[in-house]
């Protein structure tokens, strides 16, 4: 029972990665990377239960509350005071990014199997997923213009990260997680302002004007 | 010998007309079910037989310019809708004619229907029915391979193209459960919602000729030939829920034919079509009608997922 969880959610997670990729409404997004937290802390709890880790629930813990509800709701607070609710136009057209993100998850999974661990059972699995959606993270963060995209972009990695470590060595020190906590919300934090004055200044969430910055 | 054919064919014919009573239920179900949602009253939950019953009393009314393929059409999409019904486990876990044909054969006889439908509409010259046409091959044109790609996902798990050997497979106890099961899921549900028109695709409830594709098709025909083409779209959303069921969450089917084990299947089965009729609601309530050209930019979501389902089954 416990492997089905944790990979039913795990695919879950790379599922609702590829809903971000098809996706151009930035709420929609916002709200896809919560529920993808969610799911990040199912795994956390389920294999704090059978592996007897207490120090997981945590982590599960502050999952839940920080990347699944404060961080999506301060990002569409963002996206609600600058009012611009739409991904317009990628670099790639959706089609095409898809095609890519096809590409990239057949890489992740044939890349996990290169680790010892990676070959069997539930690792290969979360191992698979995790590193299909890294590569799918960094993708989006390459291809998208608007700086929202880009941080939730940025987010995604850190999820898959956090998957890939709770898979392969079942969960690191608490105080390197709590670390990576704090650094996050610093990030969106930051990253959250520095939107607000590339909006002040461009009128636009367009990161490709940044350039014209240049002298 | 005899016997055995004789059992198998009264089977069929028992789950073919099993399921075509049900299907208007479940239609009218899900418009109570969203009317609910949206504060309305909504239709009586009998209101698909009423339909159905008013259409079946009424005169046929045809165009003049319409030759044998437009007659056919509804009549041949109502028999390959029943056809495909006898390849698909219901309550058992094994189909009627399972040897008939697996995957391979349902795919070919759903295409056969829709194919049957779009020729007709073509048929009249009258500009709603090709432009449905065209719309619906659009969109089945994407649908069709996501639908087969997913299917084969789980084929490869159970080694064989037969639904029932497949769904014998996943009742194995201790079968591991896959992330390309959840791809695949995720894909074969948007297949669902395009195939049988629901609403981010296309709208059931509405005949505005800027956004209609099935409706678009189905515009010319009237009394008993309409009321075919309904209750074959009805038996075929049916026929969708009840194949993602089979391949995804098949607990609780009959492994034997004991009165206890048939209940069983009975109230899983309905208990579980009735799981599905929320999610389409919810899906239904929740999102507004994608414009035209972006609707194969969603099919080409579920034939992504289903593609990598299919891959990374091999990895």
């Amino acid at each position: 029972m416990t492997p089905n969880i944790v990979i039913l959610c795990a695919a879950g997670m790379l599922v609702s990665a590829f809903l971000m990729v098809g996706q151009k409404s930035l709420f929609t997004t916002i709200r896809l990377y919560g529920v993808q937290s969610l799911l990040l802390a199912t795994v956390a709890v389920v294999m704090a239960i059978s592996d007897e880790r207490p120090h997981l629930f945590l982590m599960a813990t502050m999952t839940t509350i920080l990347k699944g509800f404060v961080i999506p709701l301060f990002l569409m607070r963002v996206v609600d005071r600058i009012g611009i609710h739409r991904e317009i136009e990628p670099f790639l057209n959706v089609p095409a990014s898809l095609l890519a993100c096809l590409g990239l998850t057949v890489v992740g999974y044939r890349v996990s199997t290169g680790f010892p661990e990676g070959t069997v059972g539930v690792t290969h699995h979360v191992l698979g997923v995790g590193l299909s959606t890294l590569m799918i993270g960094l993708f989006l963060m390459v291809t998208r213009k608007k700086a929202i995209s880009q941080v939730l972009a940025l987010l995604t990695v850190e999820n898959a990260i956090f998957l890939v470590a709770l898979g392969i060595t079942s969960g690191m020190p608490m105080v390197v997680e709590l670390g990576i906590f704090f650094d996050v919300i610093l990030a969106v934090l930051v990253l959250g302002v520095l939107v607000r004055r590339i909006v002040d200044r461009f009128e636009s969430m367009d990161v490709s004007r940044l350039s014209k910055l240049k002298g | 010998m005899l016997d055995d054919i004789l059992r198998v064919l009264a089977g069929a014919l028992l789950q073919a007309v099993g399921l075509l009573a049900v299907a208007p239920l479940l239609r009218s179900g899900i418009k109570k079910m969203k009317a609910t949602m949206q504060t309305r009253k909504g239709p009586p939950l009998l209101q698909g037989y009423y339909d159905l019953a008013k259409l079946l009393h009424k005169e046929t009314v045809r165009s003049e310019t319409a030759s044998w393929v437009y007659v056919l059409g509804p009549r041949v999409y109502f028999a390959a809708a029943v056809a495909a019904t006898t390849l698909v486990p219901v309550l058992v876990a094994a189909a009627p004619l399972e040897g008939a044909g697996g995957i391979l054969g349902l795919v070919g006889i759903l295409a056969l229907g829709r194919f049957a439908l779009a020729a007709a509409a073509l048929d009249t010259g009258s500009p709603f029915g090709g432009m449905g046409s065209s719309r619906e091959m659009t969109i089945a044109a994407l649908a069709e391979p996501a639908l087969m790609l997913g299917l084969f996902t789980s084929a490869l798990a159970a080694g064989s193209l037969d639904l029932g050997a497949v769904v014998r497979g996943a009742l194995v106890p201790g079968a591991l459960f896959r992330p390309s099961d959840i791809l695949a899921l995720a894909g074969l549900f948007v297949v669902l919602i395009a195939e049988t028109g629901r609403i981010p695709v296309d709208n059931p409830a509405t005949h505005l000729e800027l956004t209609m594709i099935h409706e678009a098709m189905v515009l010319e025909y009237s009394g008993p030939d309409l009321a075919l083409v309904e209750w074959a779209s009805a038996l075929k959303e049916l026929l969708y829920i009840t194949l993602l069921i089979d391949l995804f969450v098949p607990v609780g089917i009959a492994t034997t034919t004991t009165a206890a084990s048939l209940a069983v299947a009975v109230a899983a089965w309905t208990g579980k079509v009735l799981v599905f009729a929320v999610a389409i609601t919810l899906v239904e309530t929740t999102n507004a009608k994608l414009r035209l050209f972006r609707v194969p930019e969603l099919v080409a979501v579920s034939l992504g997922l289903a593609f990598i389902a299919l891959a990374i089954r091999f990895l």
